[in-house]
């Protein structure tokens, strides 16, 4: 269970600071500008005009973004962008056309028009207020192709956040000739930040990595995965303390035999890991289906991608073996520390 | 003269914090290649200086020395055991979930014996006490006298100085006893192993060449 746990969760949570990378990625998002706080939402707009001032600023767009409900079932992530935003060249419209500032009008995934059975020209009630929506596009991301994307004020307007963004992508200039991308790309931020005190300028695979979403979906799933494995190992020392009480006599005779004390404990400890090992296949096995199950769901396809990297089940694999053998060490300390006569004469 | 293979001096075990004293300053000595009897009643502490002769225990005062070495001190305990012990007991304790082939096999896991010599080893050693039909059978499948022989073969598998035997006949019919007792000293005269068996048979007991009686945890005769 513990095992299942952290790949679902882990896995998801993995996946959806990927898509967000990818989905900086494909719209050419080099650097985020944030403010240096831990929900830094409130970034005021008008920083925009002195950040496109910068030499290696090639542009630079407010945005903003937002979880939520769209029907009882349904929830997507709603992003709020400026209409004429570098990041809607990387979306291909399959119907209707882009929204405009100021109106009530928003573009939906692919994904999310299916879930919602929605076309171009029909609404959609969000928070209370009426949207049209104006186009449906194509997302080279799950993030992006279950998301809803409106006019920033519509989306300010909204949450109540009037004047305020929750960051500025930006696009920087080609890097001067000799001067290595990554080079480059500290200079920016360096730049950026001395340009703008207070403000953090981060790269994009940074900023996938610490939004707000992706960061409080690691939490959850660190923390959940955690206590989950916590109930496992206890679980494994149960019955690892079960097996050596039943087997006390069989020690007993080991020890008897010549069998020295690290002996007994690598028997043990190998149970253990062998245990670890095949709950580790098994919570594999179910996590992965748990995945795939949530990428299906209206409710979760948005968010969740079901595909799990190979790195990710080697570690369950070793954080499973590694749980077994930290389950069996005290039975196993126990087991080889028994006196051989105590021993021989258990029942 | 030549010196002991085993000698205890002023042996003491007592339990219970010192309120229950199974041995009371035993001494002994007991040659190599000797066969010794120890009888007594229940609770005499011939068992205890049994499992003190074979290094599962250490005594509370005094020493057991084998050839001249401290067991627990200049001996490691475990190594002792696997290398110059062969333990044979009443409940023959055998691992349920190994087949008699294996059962053999275990003392050699000890010494690091390589895998094909164990199984020849422990082949060898099933033919020779007449199981070579029972090689692969689970104990429970085996007679109580058929045990008892696999508790020998194994005792006898990584070539011990001296067999301790705790009752070997204790759960055993008549027929099976004297089968029994004839193979121990069979191997006891043909290996020149020391063999020292604890017995509350007197017609064991009176056999051995050697007999020692312990009451109340003191050697009596």
């Amino acid at each position: 269970m513990a095992i299942s746990a952290f790949v679902a969760l882990v896995g998801f949570s993995r996946a959806f600071e990927h898509e967000w990378l990818r989905m900086y990625e494909s719209a050419g998002t080099d650097i985020a500008v944030v403010e240096k706080s831990f929900l830094n939402t409130s970034l005021d707009e008008s920083v925009g005009a002195k950040l496109r001032s910068l030499p290696v600023v090639a542009q630079a767009k407010p945005m903003i973004f937002n979880l939520m409900d769209l029907t009882p079932e349904v929830n997507a992530l709603v992003f709020g962008w400026q209409a004429d935003s570098y990041e809607l060249d990387s979306l291909t419209l399959t119907s209707g056309r882009r929204f405009h500032d100021g109106q009530p009008e928003i573009l939906l995934g692919d994904i999310l028009a299916g879930n919602l059975n929605k076309k171009v020209g029909e609404t959609l009630e969000i928070q209370g207020a009426t949207f049209t929506v104006a186009g449906i596009y194509h997302g080279g991301t799950a993030l992006e192709a279950g998301a809803v994307i409106m006019p920033l004020d519509q989306l300010q307007q909204l949450s109540s956040l009037q004047g305020k963004v929750a960051a500025f992508h930006v696009r920087l200039r080609p890097a001067p000739a000799g001067e290595a991308q990554e080079e480059y790309v500290k200079r920016a931020q360096a730049e950026i930040e001395a340009a703008l005190p207070g403000l953090h300028a981060v790269p994009a695979a940074e900023r996938a990595a610490n939004n707000q979403l992706v960061v409080l979906a690691h939490a959850v799933a660190w923390g959940t995965s955690s206590i989950a494995l916590i109930v496992g190992i206890l679980g494994i020392v149960n019955t690892m303390a079960m097996s050596v009480f039943e087997r006390t006599r069989e020690i007993g005779i080991l020890r008897a035999l010549g069998w020295k004390r690290w002996s007994i404990m690598l028997l043990i400890q190998t149970e253990a890991a062998v245990l670890g090992l095949a709950g580790g296949l098994l919570g594999i096995g179910a996590g992965w289906g748990a995945l795939r199950l949530l990428s299906t769901l209206p409710q979760t396809a948005s968010i969740v991608s079901a595909s799990v990297s190979s790195l990710h089940l080697l570690e369950a694999l070793g954080i499973a073996i590694l749980s077994g053998l930290v389950a069996g060490a005290i039975p196993a300390w126990r087991g080889a520390h028994l006196s051989p006569v105590e021993a021989l004469r258990h029942d | 003269m030549t010196s002991p293979l085993l000698e205890v001096r002023r042996l003491c075990k007592s339990y219970d914090e010192g309120r229950i004293e199974a041995l009371r300053g035993i001494d002994l000595s007991i040659a190599a290649g000797e066969y010794l009897a120890i009888s007594g009643p229940s609770g005499s502490g011939k068992s205890t200086l049994l499992q003190l002769l074979g290094g599962l225990d250490t005594p509370t005062s005094g020493e057991v020395l084998f050839q001249n070495a401290a067991l627990g001190a200049t001996i490691d305990l475990d190594t002792y055991r696997a290398r110059q012990v062969g333990f044979i007991f009443q409940s023959f304790y055998l691992l349920p979930t190994l087949r008699a082939i294996e059962n053999v096999q275990v003392p050699m896991l000890a010494v690091n014996k390589d895998t094909r010599n164990r199984a020849q080893r422990a082949e060898a050693l099933l033919r020779e006490l007449g199981l070579e039909d029972r090689l692969n059978q689970y104990p429970n499948q085996l007679s109580a006298g058929e045990r008892q022989r696999v508790a020998i073969a194994r005792a006898l598998a990584n070539h011990p100085s001296i067999l301790l035997a705790d009752e070997p006949t204790g759960n055993l019919d008549s027929i099976n006893s004297a089968r029994i007792m004839e193979i121990l000293t069979g191997i006891q005269k043909d290996r020149g192993m020391t063999l020292i068996v604890i017995t509350h048979e007197n017609e064991i007991a009176n056999a051995a060449p050697r007999h020692i009686r312990i009451r109340d945890g003191r050697i009596e005769s």
